[in-house]
């Protein structure tokens, strides 16, 4: 009986965790994300990152969801004011909806708007280094 | 100075005068590009060229060439998000609104004098600009004693402005290559 319980509870958790990579892994994303876009005057695609989609409740954190092209997930990134790097301020239990990481791409961004100040890009990929070109242009 | 209408365009185009100003004197009627970059992943973002001398009744445009940010063109003034006012007495503001990848604006200045500007969301990066309208040789905003409780200015701003006595003799201060 309490391996038939087992079993549920992980078929459960599977269609869930199934759905929610489903939900974010072609754009337009599910749920509360918005075309950064439609959000602050940014181009529809931001080469080097590519179509991007927030919940804006989130900002400025995120997560971000970054789409090529076609549409299909490439990358989740988190957006971190320099200035919020210090011993009061956290940022506890952001959503990673994206799936499996590839590799993590750190660096400095002067500002934008939506995130105008200085600020981390902490991207995630979940293509291997060489489906960055994907959204390099 | 009246600040012209907002023209956005899509496409590049304009001319680029990339001679010093000492050396190379635009007809009056022809407008100076002043153009909007950033590094290919935003971590650095500028003004080219960071300082220019006009003559009154010459025309800029800044024109954005970043592929992945927006930019703006905003005189320092109270009248402008409460700044402090860097930009002559007699002189109307402007402010270009967030221009997307390739639109432009432009302004024509009339008032001989200093005028700083800055760009909204890169301010906090340094994006700064100085105009050197005629033969001013320095700014009367300087007189100001304080900034009456306005939002100052932050330090990395400060620091980025060339000097009024380099745009004067050089006529074009570039930012330094990296």
């Amino acid at each position: 009986m309490k391996q038939l319980s087992l079993a549920l509870a992980l078929l459960a958790a599977t269609a869930l965790s199934a759905e929610r990579a489903e939900t974010v892994d072609k754009a337009p994303p599910g749920g509360k994300y918005q075309a950064v876009s439609a959000l602050v005057p940014l181009p529809d695609f931001i080469p080097g990152l590519g179509q991007l989609y927030v919940d804006p409740a989130t900002l400025p954190a995120g997560p971000f969801l970054a789409y090529d092209r076609d549409g299909a997930l490439v990358s989740t990134i988190f957006m971190i004011p320099v200035e919020d790097l210090n011993p009061d301020k956290k940022f506890d239990d952001l959503a990673a909806p994206g799936g499996d990481v590839d590799h993590v791409d750190i660096y400095f961004n002067a500002g934008h708007p939506g995130v105008e100040m200085p600020h981390a890009h902490v991207v995630m990929w979940h293509v291997p280094a060489d489906g960055e070109a994907r959204v390099a242009k | 100075m009246k600040p012209t209408r907002r023209d956005v365009l899509w496409t590049g185009g304009g001319f680029v005068f990339a001679f010093p100003f000492a050396r190379f004197q635009a007809r009056a009627e022809d407008s100076i590009e002043i153009v909007m970059r950033g590094d290919a992943d935003g971590s650095r973002v500028w003004f080219d060229p960071l300082g220019i001398r006009i003559a009154p009744g010459q025309t800029l445009t800044w024109v954005n060439r970043d592929k992945g940010n927006a930019h703006t063109s905003t005189a320092y003034c109270p009248e402008i998000d409460g700044r402090p006012r860097r930009i002559p007495a007699a002189a109307e503001p402007w402010d270009s609104g967030y221009l997307l990848p390739d639109a432009r604006f432009s302004v024509t200045f009339t008032e001989p004098g200093v005028y700083d500007y800055y760009c909204v969301p890169h301010e906090h990066a340094g994006m700064v600009g100085r105009i050197v309208v005629g033969d001013a040789g320095e700014a009367d905003w300087e007189s100001v004693a304080s900034d009456g409780g306005l939002e100052p200015l932050p330090e990395v701003a400060l620091t980025n402005f060339p000097s009024v006595a380099d745009i004067l003799r050089d006529g074009l201060v570039r930012p330094p290559v990296r």
